[in-house]
């Protein structure tokens, strides 16, 4: 009987241990798959976990992990963004109209599916003088997706920053908006939509916008240069052509670069250059600087200054490789000079000024641990980027309060670099590597961090409201790289995905 | 059970062998391209859209073969493996789910230490020659495998 039992016992298990085994590897991976999965809608507020960098919690209600489906304590009375605007009754000083289309773009004799404003791309500059109210005045026409406008390097109020889903809803074809807030910093900007905003990006529903300083600028010739890459074509202000840029000798001419791709880009020189501007903010004492290039991370602007050269002469500066902008009397040109081995760099460049702020005791701390690792985003296997070793949609919310001094260790163990963008508000650069900033301030909204490096950057939390912290790289955005600061005591009405088809990635 | 393992077996092999063709395809399509003044940079390379010459595809197939479809079919393996009844089946499947494993880790290492990428090329010959072992194993393996449960009942007692 008892071997019996032992045989029988035997054959049991041996059909048993075969699929034991394999619910023992289908089941954690269901369960990472389900625990992955989005809502059909949801609020950026219910992503992930909160981070108060140190602190208690004050307003627990204010956010929770988006499986909970625990509302109970989301009752805490909480602002809208939608407050967070500029006086209504305030009349504008610069009035823009913009519209958007869907179609087809002529770059370089090919013809590319895109986006135009104004029936261009990239669309109109924008040009105000510091102080001025900006009514930009949006209307849809045919971007079937929608479309907002989200003013980047602009540290607007937090119901302007055109972020589908969290500070707007996206406009849909025949909808409107309009966009009002005061050009409080000088300096380059651009602006572009964040609904969709990888493809649309990248199919050019973008342009430039400058605020000049009161007390206007030194430089007799003020030019941008949008680079932008479409469908693999590089081109400067849309036409894949060097910009010549007519100067005369002795002139000073200031070149606003933007970097609207998606990876960083190297600018230099065939002459010696200042860089007056790092993303909208003025560089103190900028030294002059020759055989070095300057590494402009996507999304960041780099304002320089050359001058225009004597006997019939002219400078290049080459905005990588392929795109050129040649500087000089007309029909001039000069060789394409060799890219530098050495980067300009901006930890020690310039002079040490006042940051305005203390960093030294912070009120808050937070990591931003850029990682990759195997697993499921929105119910896809693959590689993908972790934010302090979480997968989207379960990331950070770090969590502010009016008035902090936060500073943020950023380090990126990913194998890639990342364009780091955090909206409404610059951060200044306090070390890299552990190596302390000893130039200038170092102001930027886009940093570029290389794999293997770390920057510890400070910011004062002064602009209340939900904005996104992610990588401007949109294909990594789009791939979940996307965390959110939130002030406490605020909120957002507004839902990723829904009626409106929020997807600001 | 056993048909479905060689031929999963066979399809990593495979597959190893499509991911080695279509990177050399991508890589002498770029070769080409920069020869006729092309250049490539990160804009370049993270540029939406209309790829700038159409070996580009080789990278695609490469990315989605390597970190899903090698994955996919390695895990199905391991399942199967399972039910095959043969001795050593679980053995070779796990060895080969470790090799994808250790294959994709660095894959993705190699954006980071080069290195990494010539063990990457390595690695994927050892893969290749174990998955092919592990297909061509279980054919041999299998009568031994019959007589291994029959072998009791012919033993007088």
């Amino acid at each position: 009987m008892s071997s019996d039992f032992g045989r029988r016992g035997r054959r049991v298990l041996k059909v048993l241990l075969p699929i034991l085994a394999t619910v023992a590897i289908v089941a954690p991976l269901a369960w990472l798959w389900q625990d992955s999965r989005v809502p059909a809608s949801y609020s950026v507020m219910e992503m992930g976990y909160l981070d108060y960098g140190g602190r208690a919690a004050t307003d627990p209600g204010a956010g929770g992990h988006m499986h909970s489906h625990d509302h109970s304590k989301a009752s805490a009375p909480v602002r809208s963004v939608t407050n967070m605007i500029v006086d209504p009754a305030r009349p504008a000083d610069v009035r823009v109209d913009l519209v958007t289309r869907q179609e087809t773009l002529a770059i370089a004799d090919r013809s590319l599916s895109g986006f135009t404003i104004n029936g261009t791309s990239p669309g109109p500059e924008i040009r105000a003088t510091q102080g001025e109210l900006i009514e930009v005045h949006l209307r849809n026409e045919s971007v079937a997706d929608g479309v907002t406008l989200h003013w980047h390097g602009v540290d607007v109020p937090s119901a302007m920053d055109g972020v589908a889903g969290v500070t707007q809803d996206a406009v849909p074809v025949g909808g409107q908006f309009t966009y009002r807030f005061v050009a409080e910093q000088a300096g380059s900007f651009w602006y572009h939509s964040h609904q969709v905003s990888n493809p649309q990006v990248a199919g050019g529903l973008l342009g430039s916008l400058v605020i000049m300083p009161k007390s206007g600028i030194t430089q007799q010739v003020d030019v941008s240069a949008i680079a932008h890459t479409y469908g693999g074509v590089r081109t400067i202000n849309g036409k894949d052509d060097d910009l010549h840029v007519p100067a005369h000798p002795g002139e000073r001419v200031r070149v606003r670069v933007i970097n609207t791709d998606n990876g960083p880009m190297k600018i230099w020189s065939s002459g010696a250059y200042r860089l007056l501007a790092v993303d909208g903010t003025d560089v103190y004492r900028p030294t002059e600087v020759s055989g070095s290039s300057v590494t402009l991370t996507a999304g960041a602007r780099a304002d320089l200054e050359v001058r225009g050269p004597g006997n019939g002469e002219a400078v290049r500066i080459q905005l990588s490789k392929s795109s050129a902008m040649i500087i000089g009397p007309a029909g001039a040109d000069v060789p394409a000079p060799p890219q530098p081995d050495t980067d300009l760099d901006l930890l020690a460049y310039g002079s040490p000024a006042p940051l305005g702020f203390d960093p030294a005791h912070p009120t808050r701390r937070f990591d931003y641990l850029i990682g990759r690792r195997p697993g499921f985003v929105k119910g896809r296997p693959g590689m993908w980027w972790s934010i302090n070793g979480h997968l989207f949609p379960n990331v950070p919310m770090y969590v502010v309060r009016e008035g902090d001094v936060v500073v943020v260790h950023i380090e990126n163990r990913s194998g890639e670099v990342h364009p780091m963008h955090l909206h409404g508000h610059h951060v200044v650069v306090l070390a890299r590597n552990g190596v302390r900033a000893t130039g200038s301030p170092w102001w930027v909204d886009s940093l570029n961090v290389l794999a293997n490096q770390s920057y510890d950057v400070a910011f004062v939390a002064n602009n209340p409201g939900v904005w996104m912290d992610h990588c401007h790289n949109l294909k990594h955005a789009a791939q979940g790289m996307v965390a959110h600061l939130m002030y406490e005591g605020f909120a957002t009405p507004y839902r990723i995905a829904g009626p409106t088809d929020n997807q600001p990635e | 059970m056993k048909t479905a393992y060689k031929v999963l077996a066979y399809l990593v092999a495979a597959e190893v062998a499509v991911q080695a063709m279509v990177m050399v395809w991508a890589i002498a399509g770029l070769g080409k391209w920069v020869d006729a003044g092309g250049v490539l940079d990160k804009s370049i390379m993270e540029s939406e859209g209309t790829p700038p010459f159409p070996e580009v595809a080789g990278i695609m197939v490469h990315i989605n073969n390597g970190f899903f479809v090698i994955p996919g079919l390695a895990l199905l393996l391991l399942i199967i493996s399972f039910f095959t009844k043969v001795r050593g089946a679980i053995r070779w499947a796990v060895v080969v789910f470790v090799l994808v494993i250790v294959q994709t880790q660095l894959g993705g290492l190699g954006h980071d230490f080069p290195l990494a990428g010539a063990l990457h090329g390595l690695n994927a010959l050892a893969l290749f020659g174990t998955a092919i072992y592990a297909g061509r194993r279980l054919r041999a393996a299998a009568p031994a495998a019959v007589v291994d449960e029959q072998a009791p009942a012919a033993t007088p007692v």
